[in-house]
């Protein structure tokens, strides 16, 4: 539905991005996922026709962004980081307004700004100045505009971006359900988010692909180590010495708040090698100095740490997520 | 086209410059009646449109200042530009916007022409020559700062622009008498946008005022297209 080639934007001396690489599905939602200035807004920005590549392209539903431009953005709604929004008009006033531009016909565009409306529930404000409506609102008449001549296509610059958490959660559920009969791109920066919608994801970072795969998978980790965590009733030096002796283990550090310490307990996350009998081979150990095991259960690595793992450490803002 | 024009019109009075530009142009030509018609008693409307030539370049910038700049700043244009409308739908419904206000400016102003003929008896085909050149010249001035709203994104940025440009053009026409040079005075005669407009005003028809003025605009239009499709796929965005 969406191939995007050799994509390179330069400013100037600086790389905005460089040599993206990807496809798009029909009926997928896909994820675009990176640290700030990691170059989502500029991809999104040229996949939408706002902004010129410095070198390759995308196409569209086989029509080139750049010969020919109309029939390729056509097929799109895109949602802006910031919408694009008139606030002296009126919310319907502003959606017949974009419904007429963007070719829907004149007998259709009452039903078709009435259905948007619902869909994106802002019908219950359809009569008030857009500059008098609160970010969440604009930020879903956005969106309305951005559906409105019902593309097969949409790309979402952060959707959710300055909504509360209970509007966060009712566009996640509009996405997904957009999603069931249309191919969507959006990006983030909040993890959460994108791994609770996308099938798929790319992660950025420096203006560049740094992993692309289903989210699950990357949720699974890109290393080849696996991880679990050990509470066991022993001192945490003899543990210690324990742990060191067995094979398939690289590494193991204490947790430091451990809730039952008063008892007598000690806990730790261990890293293995995957496809290792490390866990084995460590309860024979343990069971062999006379240590009871409390409790081994396997952490898996998160997306976040993926993330991190991918983006050399720089932290997306996953505090808010 | 239409789409565009309807917009901007309705965005001219719902936002507060449509009726600014009628304020300042109206305080103005209320203000050269008052001094040239009133006080100086006199029936024609040409001498005051002639005091308005000069002074109208005050108001111009406000007319279009919004135009083109806002929609850059607000990143509104975006949503125009990959829409179905053309740049030429886009740049020509904003500048018929702007000359259905000065239509409308025009169309208040008559109620100093119903003043002269209570009181007086001027020539209607003459105050109508006189407001038709008017029109005409500021459509041309129109087409200016349209071009000058092109250029930026900061709506103040663009007002400027556009009072610079008009000042200039004005002040050009000056200078052609003092100009010595043959050559350089028929280049800045062609500049001068407000030397045609005497002939024009006075009632004398003739198509040289007309094709200049209309040639003008259209020029200034044509410029604006260009340097927003220009911009459209400049490497900046």
């Amino acid at each position: 539905m969406i191939q995007v080639k050799n994509l390179s934007k330069y400013y100037g001396e600086k790389i905005g991005v460089q040599d993206i690489d990807f496809t798009v599905a029909r009926g997928e939602i896909m994820g675009l996922l990176g640290p700030n200035g990691s170059g989502k807004t500029t991809i999104m920005k040229i996949m939408a026709g706002h902004l010129p590549p410095s070198a390759g392209t995308v196409i569209v539903d086989g029509h080139d962004i750049l010969t020919a431009p109309k029939e390729a953005t056509g097929r799109i709604g895109f949602l802006p980081e910031a919408p694009p929004l008139y606030p002296e008009m009126k919310v319907a006033e502003y959606l017949h307004f974009c419904a007429a531009i963007k070719g829907v016909q004149r007998g259709r565009r009452n039903e078709r700004v009435g259905q948007t409306m619902e869909m994106v529930s802002v019908a219950s404000v359809r009569d008030r100045l857009i500059r008098n409506l609160s970010k969440g609102y604009k930020q879903r008449v956005g969106l309305a505009q951005a559906m409105i001549s019902d593309p097969p296509i949409l790309i979402l610059d952060e959707p959710t971006v300055g909504l509360d958490p209970k509007q966060i959660t009712e566009v996640r559920q509009l996405i997904a359900r957009l999603g069931q009969e249309r191919t969507v791109v959006l990006s983030s920066h909040m993890l959460a988010e994108v791994g609770m919608v996308c099938r798929r994801l790319v992660i950025l970072n420096k203006g560049r692909i740094a992993a692309m795969d289903t989210t699950e998978k990357l949720a699974s980790g890109i290393a080849d180590t696996g991880r679990f965590l050990l509470t066991v009733k022993a001192a945490p030096e003899e543990t210690g010495q324990v742990l060191a002796s067995v094979g398939g283990i690289r590494s193991f550090r204490p947790l430091e708040a451990v809730p039952q310490a008063n008892k007598g307990y000690c806990s730790f996350v261990i890293e293995n090698d995957k496809n290792s009998e490390a866990r084995e081979n460590l309860s024979r150990a343990l069971a062999g100095r006379g240590i009871p095991i409390i409790e081994m259960r396997s952490a898996g690595v998160t997306l976040e740490e993926t993330f991190l793992q991918l983006t050399g450490g720089s932290s997306p803002e996953s505090a808010d997520s | 086209m239409l789409i565009i024009l309807k917009k901007e019109i309705r965005a001219y009075f719902s936002t507060s410059f449509g009726f600014i530009f009628m304020g300042i142009f109206l305080l103005m030509s209320g203000i050269a009646f008052t001094t040239y018609n009133l006080l100086g008693r006199r029936s024609d409307i040409y001498g005051m449109l002639g005091i308005m030539r000069t002074l109208s370049i005050t108001a111009f910038p406000v007319l279009t200042m919004r135009l083109l700049a806002e929609e850059r700043h607000s990143g509104t244009d975006h949503l125009l530009l990959t829409s179905r409308l053309s740049v030429t739908d886009i740049v020509l419904g904003k500048y018929l916007a702007a000359l259905f206000v000065l239509f409308v400016t025009l169309l208040a102003n008559c109620v100093y022409v119903a003043i002269l003929f209570l009181y007086a008896e001027p020539t209607l085909g003459a105050i109508l020559g006189s407001y038709a050149g008017f029109f005409l010249l500021g459509a041309s001035f129109t087409a200016i700062c349209l071009f000058a709203s092109a250029l930026t994104e900061n709506q103040v940025t663009s007002a400027i622009t556009s009072f610079g440009m008009l000042f200039a053009l004005v002040i050009i026409g000056s200078l052609a008498n003092t100009v010595r040079l043959p050559v350089l005075r028929d280049i800045i005669r062609v500049l001068s946008v407000t030397s045609e407009f005497e002939e024009l005003t006075r009632g004398i028809f003739r198509f040289g005022p007309l094709v200049y003025y209309l040639s003008f605009s259209i020029a200034f239009v044509f410029l604006t297209i260009k340097v927003v499709e220009k911009r459209r796929w400049s490497p900046n965005g």
